[in-house]
Order: C-alpha cells, then structure tokens, then sequence
C-alpha cells in the first residue's frame, strides 16, 4: 500500500465511525465500550477483550440533546448524547465516563436513564495529583473500574492480558508520537491534518490494526525524510485546549503557511503522551500514568502548571504563535484561560484564543482570524 | 413576607453578621489567618483551628441579592471569563480586578481551603484566587458518591483531613488542638438540630415558616455552624416560631398549597418569587439547599464523621439518590406539586432536571415543572419566559 493508501483508511474510518468497530465485533463475537474525553484507561477495557471505543467522532444533530441538556452546556456532552438518541452509538454495550467538571457529573446518571447499556460506569478521576493521599485513592478507583468490567465479562482480567494490551498501547503512542517528530520535523511530509486525522481515528479502530498500518506509514516517512526537501517557511504554531475541533483549522494554519508543532488536546497529544511501565503492579503503573499525564485544567494544582508546561513546549518548539481552542461552556478551561494567555504573553509568543463548539463553529470567521494571525505571527512569509 | 409578619430576629441577624463581618476585618488587623472556606465543607477544623473562615460563595450571594452581580461579573467578563461560569465565581473574580466595589470588598485571604463536594467550579475559582492573592491553596478532594456509602470516597478524605490538619499547623506553627474540635462539632450539632427543626415547622398546616424565609435566615448556619452565636441564634428563632404558632401567625396569608423548590433561589428577584407564590396560595415549603445542613457528627470519632457527612452531602450524589430524596421531602412535607430552577450558574445542580422532574412526575403523579434563570444575573432572567413556566403549573394546582 502506498503512504496515500495507508493514511486513506484512517481518513475513511473517521467519514464512516460506526463501520470498524461493528465489523470488529461480528467478528469476535465481542462487546464494545465507549468513552468520553479523557484519560480513561482503555487499556483494561481492551484486556477484558472488549473494543474501546472514544466517543468523539462523527457529526450529530445537536437539536437531538436538547430535551436533555440545556443549551449553555459543553457540545462535546450535547454532541456525545446527541449521537447516542439519534441511534449513532447502537453498537456501544457500555459507557465510561471521566469525571472532569461539573457536566461530566451527572452525564453518565442522566445517559443511564436516556439510553440505557449494559455496563456503564464513572471514572472518578482525582482533582488533586500531588498529595500522598491521591496514591491509595486512584488505585483503588482503577480496581473497582477493573471489577466492574470483569463482572460485566464473568470472568477475570488476566495479568498476562493487561501487560499484553498495555505494551500493545505503549507501542501506539510510540509510533504516533514519531509521526508527531517526523511533523515537526517536516510537515511537508504529513501534513496536520492527516497526523490528527491518524490520532483521532486511532480512538474508533481496533488498535493492533492501526499499529500495522502505523509501522508502515513511519518507514515510508523515514525514507521520505531523507530525500524531501525541508520546507523551512512553515510558520510553526502550537495549538492548545481541551478538544481539537474543529479539524478545519488544521487546514487553515496550513493554507497560511503554518504547521501545527505543538500541542495538548485531548485527543491530540495528551491521548498519547504517557505510556504505562509493564513491571510491577500493572494497576499501580495505570495509576502512575493517570498522576503524571501532562497537565489539564481538570486537575487543580493552585499554581497552574498547564501556563508553563505551555510556554515550555512553546521554547522547546520554537513556535512563532499559539492558538488556544476555547470549546465554548467548558469551564475547566475557561477558568484557566486568562492565566494561559497571560503565561504566553510573559514568554514572549503571541497568542489568541477562538471560541469553538462542536458542529456549530462558524467557520468563514475562524479561517478569517487564522489568516489575520498568521499574517501577524508569520510576516512576509505567509 | 408581608410588612407585619417580618420575624423579630431578622434584626438580630443583622446584627451578628454585622459583627461577623467586622471580626473579619479585625481578624486582618490582629494578623488572625483567614482561611477562605466553601459552603460545604467542614469548617469546623477551621474553628477548632483558630483561623477566621470566610465564605466567598456569601460574598457572590450578597452581591446577587442586591443585584450588582452583573456589574462586578464585567470586569472578570473582560479578561475572558465567560458569562456562563459560576455567577459566585464571576462576582469573587470580578471583583478582584474591580475599580468599583458595591458591595464592599471581599475579604483577602491568607490560605484558602475549597472542598470539591459541591462542585467543580470552587476549586477553580479557588485556585484562579490562590493566584491572584498569592496565598496558599488546599483542596479537600471529594469524588461522587453513588447509592451506598462509599468507603473508597470516605477514606480518601480522612487522609486528606489528616494532610489538611497538617498543613494548618505548618501555616500557623500550633498543634492542632482535637479537644477544641471536640466542642465545635457539638456546637455543629446544636445549631443544625435548631435549624432543621425550624425547618421543619414547614411542614404544618398552615406553616409558619417556608423556603423563602429560610434562604433569608440561613446564613448564619452557612457561615457560623460551630459557633455559640449560631446557636444562640436559631434557639432565639425557634422560639420565635413556636410564638408565631401559638398565635396562629403564617408564612403566608393563605396557604392553600405546599411546593417543593429546587435549588438555590434567584437571588435577584427573591421578593418577586415569594410574593407570587403566595399570590397564589402556594408556599414553598422545602428545598435540598436550605436542608443541606443537617449534620450530626460523632464526637467519638471526630474525623470519620466529618468525612461521612462532607462527602455524602446530596450535592455529591449520584442521579437516583437525588430523585430519591426529592421524593423523601415531597413525602415529609406533603408538597401538591415542585418547582425546579435549572440555574445556569450552577451545572451541578441543573444538569439532569429535566430528566429528574419527569421521572419524579411519572413516580409521584405531582405536577411540577422546571423553568431557565440565573440565580444571580439579571441577565438571564426573563419575567416573561419565567411566568410562561409558572402559571400553567399553578393552574394545574387548582
Ligand atoms: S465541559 Fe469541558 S471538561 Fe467538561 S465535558 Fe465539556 S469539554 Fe469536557
Ligand atoms: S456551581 Fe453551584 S455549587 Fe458551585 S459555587 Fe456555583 S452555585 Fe455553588
């Protein structure tokens, strides 16, 4: 297959969500588990031998979750639940939700009553990650996630499944963050939107599938790499937020002149960032993983350490601009806005943050602010 | 409440917020830490510990109540915080970067401590706060609990009672002293006993006291459980009530219906709401708010019954558990119908109603209905669109 071929497939699963995932269970005669942005261990829901399955994809009508939740709530809970009444998600027999703000707290209550499935759980994910105290709290809340799926699977999760399915991830985020280098260190060899185009299409494939595929993509881009020449003109700009969505603004930056070098969406580099070590106490080394994960505003340390993650990243990359993706009514993120921005403005980069929402981001006015940023970041060049 | 049926105590009220306000200034002056605190959240270690606790959520209320909430919202609106966050939070954030303070200032704090039963929203308001006032910040993480007590959830927080304990008395340099808490949980004790017994006077017919009139004399159970002055305070209301029914004073001239209300009030426009239910005979006799402080804590083992008691609170429950107990209080106070406020300002508690008030219809046969606002901007607030709500569900009491 040629390089086009290979990235076809991620591009077609994301057009038609529902097709891997249904073909995936005739076949194994399996389950699948969906879940919501982020951090949810889908290692342990592929040990259990079932499809996870992130809910992040395809288009729904929004006007579908209205009766539910109320029009100032986030539209990744509105498109999410959208999707499920409008019979998007009939292949999902249950549903992990993360506890990340005060949406997430009673979504999955509210989804159990609307759309029922067979197993269905919160994941009570820790607000603070740096006492003593989060340690016993996050091990125990991984076991009861653990128990809970092998009584929906009557039996029990073997070791030997949960280090296989945790060095089959380790081995995915691997290969994607080395398309993530091979971006940054040409994005004329893939360009944003194919790269996030593969992370988000990964989330609704089976994984040992995209890891084939991934091999091959990664050795045609190494030769690649020797033998493009370096468009050194690219504008390099880092993206941050809670969700990347709209993709379209990966095309933007690109018409401009830019590439997308940087960033910790959550289903851009925080999905992929952290890896789980395979000695030990493997639930330890999932727990381990949850408490180091690159910072997110649904975490509460006082000082923030998102704003200098960011400007470090922003250093480390060289960035000439940084665009943060307001998705609007989540709050985690707004809380933290003004401090980002300010952390930016201190390190030097320009910066600017639009205001998005799921389906229903005007896009002529999002490509207008891009040009006019770039224009600003990029000079002449753009 | 007409004129004449104001309550004798409500000047005392004044009075011992008043001075709960000065101590708070004093405090600044004596060097005594304030210590920013959440509405639930076990102040009674902030007591025992000799720091001054300060409720920014009361601030937010204060500042809504007289309808200034949008004015201080503005200036945290102009650095990018968003209409749709919190209005407590808006008014706290906004007025730190305020030119202008209607309502007086918010008290700086020294540390600030939130407890996340509540809400989401606290702590980040508490730690864009922590930032801005250079202070120290400590969370009392709570995850939700469903059904069943939760022993994960409760030892969670006996730890982190512990590490707060400790992180106090490295602030302050003192040994935290158990016996004094000892005597601030049975001061707890009394005044929530007080207070849920005057709460339940609600429940006769005709009532002498309602919904309303508890948003207007909760804050004393908010900001001073723990203190003898809260005791002295709901022991002189009480008194006042078994008065008022002797002398067969109500709550409102004709009570014809009892009405379930959720959650907070709209602050803005309390009179407004009092005076049209009881237009219509209707008195809104209880609400999972104004019942949030019902605690009882065992003295024996102090720490393990602040844990069960903060971390269980119905804020921090699952869907099931909160239709249950809205239900218990239809039951108990014998309500003809409810009234939910799906507040913008508070997705905790909104989320979710629309589904919560039809199952509740289709379990109890009550009429109820739910309607859109804010409990403290007015610009979210449409009389209209609140009466297109509301009028249909009173013509569906009588
Ligand atoms: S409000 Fe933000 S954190 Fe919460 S579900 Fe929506 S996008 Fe996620
Ligand atoms: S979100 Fe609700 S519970 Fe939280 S501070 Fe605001 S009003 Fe209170």
């Amino acid at each position: 297959m040629k390089r086009t071929e290979l990235i076809e497939t991620f591009e077609s699963a994301l057009i038609n969500p529902a097709d891997q995932v249904r073909q995936w269970k005739t076949e194994q005669n399996s389950g699948a588990i969906g879940f919501l942005m982020s951090d949810v261990p889908e290692e342990l829901i592929h040990a259990a031998g079932l499809f996870p399955y992130g809910i992040i994809n395809g288009k729904a009508e929004l006007e579908k979750a209205d009766t539910h939740l109320q029009a100032w709530v986030c539209s990744h809970a509105r498109n999410s639940l959208a999707l499920a009444l409008g019979g998007n998600l009939d292949f999902l027999d249950g549903l992990i939700v993360p506890q990340t703000c005060d949406t997430t707290r009673m979504l999955l209550d509210l989804w159990k009553h609307v759309r029922p499935l067979a197993y269905m759980e919160d994941f009570r994910l820790p607000r603070q990650v740096d006492r003593p105290s989060v340690g016993k709290y996050i091990i125990g809340e991984l076991e009861r996630i653990k128990y809970r799926l092998e009584q929906y699977i009557g039996r029990s999760i073997k070791p030997e499944d949960l280090k296989h399915s945790i060095t089959l991830y380790n081995h995915n985020r691997k290969l994607m963050r080395r398309l993530v280098d091979l971006h940054a260190q040409n994005p004329v060899l893939i360009s944003n939107r194919e790269l996030y185009t593969i992370i988000n299409a990964a989330m609704i494939m089976p994984r040992e599938k995209v890891n084939e595929l991934l091999v091959k993509i990664v050795s045609t881009l190494e030769d690649d790499l020797n033998a493009t020449e370096v468009d050194k003109e690219h504008v390099r700009i880092l993206l941050s937020g809670t969700l990347l969505e709209p993709m379209d603004i990966l095309d933007y930056i690109e018409e401009f002149g830019g590439a997308v070098v940087g960033d910790d969406f959550q289903n851009g580099y925080r999905y992929i960032e952290a890896d789980v070590a395979t000695r030990g106490s493997l639930i330890e080394a999932l727990a381990d993983r949850q408490l180091n994960r690159i910072p997110s505003a649904a975490f509460d340390p006082a000082h923030n350490p998102r704003r200098f993650f960011l400007a470090n990243l922003a250093n480390e990359k060289k960035v000439q601009g940084a665009i943060f993706l307001h998705l609007k009514f989540c709050e985690p993120e707004n809380f933290d806005s003004y401090d980002n921005l300010q952390a930016m403005q201190n390190a030097g980069i320009p910066a600017m943050r639009l205001e998005t929402q799921f389906g229903r981001s005007g896009l002529g006015q999002l490509r207008t602010r891009v040009h006019a940023f770039m224009e600003m970041v990029g000079g002449e060049n753009v | 409440m007409t004129a004449k049926n104001v309550f004798k105590t409500a000047a005392l009220m004044k009075e011992i917020m008043a001075r709960y306000n000065d101590a708070g200034k004093e405090a600044k002056k004596k060097g005594i830490p304030v210590a920013w605190v959440t509405a639930v959240f076990p102040v009674e270690i902030i007591y025992a510990a000799g720091l001054f606790p300060y409720y920014p959520e009361n601030y937010g209320a204060v500042a809504a109540a007289r309808k200034v909430a949008d004015k201080l919202s503005t200036a945290a609106e102009a650095r990018g915080y968003a209409r749709d966050l919190c209005g407590y939070a808006r008014c706290g954030i906004g007025d730190a970067y305020a030119d202008e303070h209607p309502i007086g200032e918010i008290l700086e704090p020294d540390l600030l401590f939130c407890c996340n039963t509540q809400c989401g929203s606290l702590p980040k308001w508490f730690e864009v706060a922590g930032r801005f006032y250079n202070a120290p910040y400590f969370l009392l993480d709570s995850p939700r609990v469903g059904l069943e007590t939760d022993e994960l959830c409760k030892g969670y927080f006996i730890e982190q009672l512990h590490e707060m304990i400790a992180f106090i008395e490295n602030f302050t340099g003192n040994t935290f002293n158990y016996e004094r808490l000892s005597e601030v949980l049975a001061l707890s004790n009394e005044a929530c006993r007080l207070w849920n017994e005057i709460l339940d006077t609600a429940a006769l017919k005709p009532a002498p006291f309602g919904f309303f009139d508890a948003c207007f004399h909760m804050a004393p159970i908010v900001t001073l459980r723990g203190t003898q002055e809260a005791v002295d305070y709901y022991r002189a209301l009480k008194e006042e009530i078994d008065e008022r029914i002797e002398n067969g004073i109500t709550a409102i001239p004709e009570e014809r219906y009892k009405i379930y209300f959720d959650h907070i009030p709209c602050w803005p426009k309390l009179r407004w709401f009092s005076d049209l239910f009881a237009s219509r005979g209707a008195l809104v006799v209880a609400s999972q708010y104004t019942h949030s402080w019902a605690y009882s804590f065992n003295l024996e083992r102090p720490l393990e019954s602040l844990a069960e008691s903060y971390t269980h609170e119905f804020v921090n429950r699952c869907f099931e558990y909160r239709v249950q107990r809205k239900i218990n209080f239809m039951t108990k106070y014998g309500v003809d119908g409810f009234v939910f406020f799906s507040n913008r300002s508070c997705k905790p508690n909104a989320i979710g109603l629309y589904a919560k008030s039809k199952l509740i219809r289709e379990r109890t046969g009550l009429p109820g209905t739910v309607f859109e606002a804010d409990m403290s901007d007015l610009r979210f607030f449409s009389e209209a669109q609140v009466l297109a709500e509301l009028e249909p569900f009173f013509e569906q009491l009588s």
